[in-house]
């Protein structure tokens, strides 16, 4: 059964990587939320978050993605899911998240994928 | 875009008093939210008219209050529109009041306060003012479509996201091979596709024990309970009680009520459950029932390589047997085995039961007969050995039946022993029927040394013998009628004298697959026939 919600962050280079364990919903998408506030008010602008040890997500945790997605999309910037669960993944692309975000299988592929856009580095 | 250029341009013509306008509106329109469109709002009007204090008040159910962030000046004394008037505005002591009523139904309320040396605001500034109060309601109404038209797309993706985890959710469930528990996905999903905070499942045994798993999962449930909102379902499988339980629906501005489809999309989940759960249980069923004909078929197998493939040659007489089993796997036992001394070994029996114990005792009574029979075991000793091995083998309810008879080929002398088995019937050439009858208890009934006693007679030529199971007088047609009551046995056996042994149990069979028609068959059928001619 899913665990309660938690998180950690790292920046490498330009790029923040925020890693989620746990239930994404109104206090997990706020947390994500406030630690990726926190760095674009400092001229973060390409992220990764990697959801593999998030199984499930509520509207309202995505809610908050979908604003980290808008907030990059008018500061040029890109955000990039990896490790997805097929449920989330699913979930996802239904709630139309892919048409403005990336979507790799790990967190080196999203940088990999955000470098070679000549939009992040590591 | 300050007021001193605007007032210069607006002192000469509309032109720059258009480009303010044109300004303001890319200004905000460009505001996300409505509290962002707000703040904007105050940055434009304080940037034209920069030098003065600014106070912004919002009007929504009869109550004035400050809008957008910034300092407060004084009191709210703003003015009233007339009825039928849009606005109203108060031009006095070198300060604008002026009230705009929106298309939302509330009201903008501006207070523009004279400072320093400025000079006065005039008229040009006070419709500059309200052009800018209709530039802003326009573009929050635009704002207000917009974002209406964000939730209802987003809105609109959730109830499709809820329908295709419906019915994801109810392939996962249904599917057998599952990892967890069915209650344990559905209540995962439950809880996210309403934005429940958290959920739990309870299984209620029947005997008072509960189980509970959270979503998400708790290290000690019982902490923190309270709830202001929750929905339930449930349903009763196999003797235990399943409930799922919602609690406090998650939005951005906190907790609140759950909807109806809420409840809808519960029961639905609950329903596929209850669903996954009898389709598991009729699956383990069938595969129990699987392992179980396997097992048959393994024990029909055993036994039919026990009973005779083909009877002996035996000159001077015509030998003939079937065997018919009721189920898959008989009880019934018949063999003729020529032995090492020239005789001929004639042995029927019949388990007490049927199915594979029966089976199995069966294959014990022939292995330990085969085994005396090579020792050439006398027939009495052979009997009493056979009932204490028996007994030794099988539990209370289980016992064997059975005839022995040692046939001489050469001087047609029979040495018998009948171990509580039916009569074994002697048809004389000239009609005359004897009964083989003396032994002793069915083996295997009692654990002692049991005294079997034989009995001897002589075969001449055209003399028969019959030895059968009670299936064959013990056979039932559809109203639980007996053959043996409407046909005894005796007197077919003396009615029928065929050339040819297995003639004789041909017809035999017949008559009594005649007599039970389309009625099952309720026991095993076995036979064997002796003609010395």
């Amino acid at each position: 059964m899913e665990q309660p919600f938690s998180l950690t962050s790292e920046l490498r280079g330009t790029c923040l990587i925020i890693t989620t364990a746990g239930y994404v919903n109104n206090v997990g998408g706020e947390a994500i939320a406030v630690e990726f506030n926190r760095h674009f008010e400092h001229g973060i602008r390409h992220v990764v978050i990697n959801l593999g040890q998030s199984r499930v997500v509520n509207s309202v945790g995505m809610s908050f993605l979908i604003e980290i997605i808008e907030h990059l999309e008018e500061a040029g910037g890109k955000l990039v899911f990896t490790d997805l669960d097929p449920a989330v993944d699913k979930m996802l692309s239904i709630m139309g998240l892919f048409q403005y975000a990336g979507r790799e299988k790990s967190v080196d592929d999203a940088l990999r994928a955000l470098a070679s856009a000549g939009k992040g580095s590591q | 875009m300050n007021r001193r250029a605007g007032a210069d341009t607006l002192a000469g013509g509309t032109g720059g008093q258009i480009e303010t306008l044109q300004e303001a509106f890319r200004v905000l329109s460009g505001a996300a939210t409505t509290v962002e469109h707000a703040s904007r709002f105050r940055a434009v009007v304080g940037e034209y008219f920069a030098g003065d204090g600014v106070d912004f008040f919002r009007r929504a159910g009869g109550r004035w209050e400050p809008a957008g962030e910034g300092e407060v000046h004084g009191e709210t004394d703003l003015p009233s529109p007339a009825p039928g008037s849009r606005d109203a505005a108060l031009m006095d002591a070198g300060n604008i009041r002026l009230v705009q009523n929106l298309s939302d139904g509330s009201a903008l309320g501006i207070r523009l306060l004279r400072r320093g040396t400025a000079s006065p605001y005039s008229d040009s500034d006070l419709i500059t003012l309200r052009l800018l109060l209709t530039v802003y309601d326009n573009t929050l109404r635009e704002i207000t479509a917009r974002r209406n038209e964000k939730e209802l797309i987003f809105s609109l993706n959730h109830r499709v996201l809820q329908l295709n985890s419906l019915i994801d959710t109810g392939i996962e469930v249904a599917s057998l091979a599952g990892e967890s528990p069915p209650h344990h996905l559905a209540l995962e999903r439950a809880a996210s596709l309403t934005n429940a905070s958290r959920g739990v499942s309870r299984v209620l045994r029947g005997d008072g024990t509960a189980e509970d798993v959270w979503f998400p999962h708790r290290a000690s449930p019982g902490a923190g309970d309270g709830y202001t909102h929750m929905i339930e379902s449930g349903f009763a499988f196999g003797g235990e009680q399943y409930t799922f339980q919602l609690f406090d629906r998650e939005s951005r501005n906190g907790v609140i009520p759950f909807e109806e489809t809420d409840k809808l999309l519960l029961d639905a989940l609950a329903r596929q459950v209850h669903a996954s759960l009898e389709n598991r249980f009729l699956h383990r069923e069938a595969l129990e029932k699987q392992k179980i004909d396997q097992d048959i078929a393994v024990a029909a197998s055993i036994q039919q390589r026990i009973l005779p493939a083909s009877l002996p040659v035996v000159g001077g007489y015509d030998i003939a047997g079937v065997n018919i089993p009721s189920k898959s796997v008989g009880g019934d036992y018949y063999d003729c085995i020529p032995l090492a001394d020239g005789r001929l070994a004639l042995v029927i029996a019949d388990v007490a039961g049927k199915g594979v114990p029966a089976a199995l005792l069966v294959s014990s009574f022939h292995a330990y007969l085969s085994a005396y029979l090579e020792a050439a075991v006398p027939l009495v000793e052979l009997a009493t050995r056979l009932n204490r091995v028996i007994a030794h083998a099988s539990t209370e309810d289980k016992f064997i039946t059975a005839f022995f008879a040692l046939l001489d080929p050469a001087t047609g002398s029979v040495h018998s022993v009948n171990a509580g088995h039916n009569p074994v019937f002697l048809r004389r050439a000239d009609g005359a029927i004897a009964e083989l009858t003396l032994g002793g208890i069915p083996l295997g009934m009692i654990d002692m040394d049991f005294p079997y006693q034989s009995e001897s007679l002589v075969m001449g030529n055209g003399d028969r013998l019959l030895l059968y199971t009670d299936g064959i007088p013990e056979a039932t047609d559809d109203r639980q009628r007996l053959y043996e009551e409407d046909f005894p046995l005796r007197e077919f056996v003396a009615g029928h004298t065929p050339g040819k042994a297995s003639a004789f149990i041909d017809e035999l069979i017949a008559d009594v697959k005649k007599f039970t028609g389309a009625a099952p068959q309720n026991d095993d059928i076995t036979a064997l026939y002796l003609v010395r001619h």
